[in-house]
């Protein structure tokens, strides 16, 4: 059998892959830092938060760092505009591909409710994961990779020897 | 002209900013056209259906890897900068055990971070529901600091690389990896063989 629809029509893999690296170059090369995701996503859950209970954010021992006195926003930051710049350049993409599909990624007959449910456990555990580790796939693994960082390559390693081992036990949400 | 620009003052925060959504701009578009937009793409990868994550990873690693290392020897970076100022810190235990819960999220949860931001635009309903999980799970952590917080920073080790603490030099430690990833390369292509689509 050939690839399903759903791997064909992107960048030959390579190709991709020295593309994200050039940017990545040229991230370290303009800012002396990587690219990132999670900490955006860390400033979201922050800002929301806030918005509920501002007490209990400001005084937080891990949120707290984001709300410092003279600080310009929570989200005037470097990975806050480099994440709707991503956004951005991922809807042209698919936009200009004619890829742009409502639907969930799921193994062909794994119902949508559960995995949606599993997509949302997968996030929260993950979530957590990312602050721990301080970066996700990104911070961590692509750039502190490429700056060959110790803690990224415990990180990286970490991460695909947990997913390979695990994947046997949800082999159905994909297949 | 030197880099890191930013390092050197040549550009202000304000200028960064912009700079940050046109380099986002490019990282999106190529994740999207990577294929990461679709969580199916990004989960082959453990059941040996399609290396495709690998090679995109380890080929954008060793480029970037490789460019620093070359820049650095012609002068046009400067690398001990990034490893006295913005090099990221090593903190073994946190880093692993986050390794193990993020692995967990990756599989389950189908995306990490930065491809499920490519997901929300590509629109992908699970993208956006594991984004919400991990906001939830942010506040999990950050509610849960007074317990985990002494260990969050346990195990610092600095600002340390890899040919640091094998005690070798970037060039060899850069060439060794390179080695490393074409070794995977390899490995990849024959676990397709043996695993394809059908089986």
């Amino acid at each position: 059998m050939s690839k399903p629809d759903y791997a064909e029509g992107y960048w030959n893999p390579f190709v991709a892959g020295i593309a994200l690296g050039l940017v990545l170059l040229l991230t370290f090369f303009i800012m002396g830092t990587g690219l990132g995701a999670s900490g955006a996503v860390a400033r979201t859950a922050a800002a929301i938060t806030h918005a509920i209970d501002p007490q209990a954010v400001e005084q937080n021992q891990y949120f707290s760092s984001f709300y410092k006195p003279g600080s310009s926003g929570v989200f005037v930051d470097w990975i806050v505009f480099e994440v709707i710049g991503a956004f951005f350049g991922g809807l042209v993409a698919v936009l200009t591909a004619r890829r742009f599909k409502l639907s969930v990624g799921k193994g062909k007959s794994f119902p949508a409710s559960r995995r949606l449910v599993l997509a949302f456990l997968g996030g929260i555990v993950g979530g957590i994961g990312t602050r721990f580790a301080m970066g996700c796939t990104s911070g961590q693994a692509l750039s502190g990779g490429a700056t060959m960082v110790v803690g990224s390559w415990v990180f990286m390693m970490t991460v695909f020897a947990t997913a390979f081992v695990a994947a046997y036990f949800v082999r159905k949400e994909w297949e | 002209m030197t880099g890191p620009l930013y390092l050197y003052e040549v550009i202000s925060f304000t200028t960064s900013l912009f700079v940050a959504i046109g380099i986002g701009f490019l990282f999106g578009f190529v994740l999207e056209r990577a294929g990461f937009g679709d969580s199916r793409n990004l989960t082959s990868i453990f059941y040996f259906r399609d290396m495709r994550v690998l090679r995109v990873m380890f080929s954008a690693l060793v480029t970037a890897m490789l460019g620093l290392v070359i820049l650095n020897r012609f002068g046009l970076f400067d690398y001990a900068l990034l490893l006295e100022y913005s090099l990221l810190q090593t903190y073994f235990w946190p880093q692993l055990v986050g390794g193990v819960l993020f692995g967990l999220g990756f599989l389950v949860g189908g995306y990490c971070p930065g491809t499920a931001i490519v997901g929300v635009a590509s629109g992908k309903i699970d993208s956006l529901v594991f984004l919400i999980g991990m906001v939830f799970g942010i506040d999990i952590f950050a509610f849960g600091m007074p317990i985990w917080g002494s260990f969050y920073k346990s195990s610092d080790m600095g600002r340390i690389t890899l040919w640091q603490y094998f005690g070798t030099s970037m060039e060899t430690m850069a060439l060794i990896i390179t080695f490393a990833a074409l070794g995977a390369f390899v490995l990849a292509w024959v676990a397709e063989k043996w695993a394809p689509y059908d089986k």
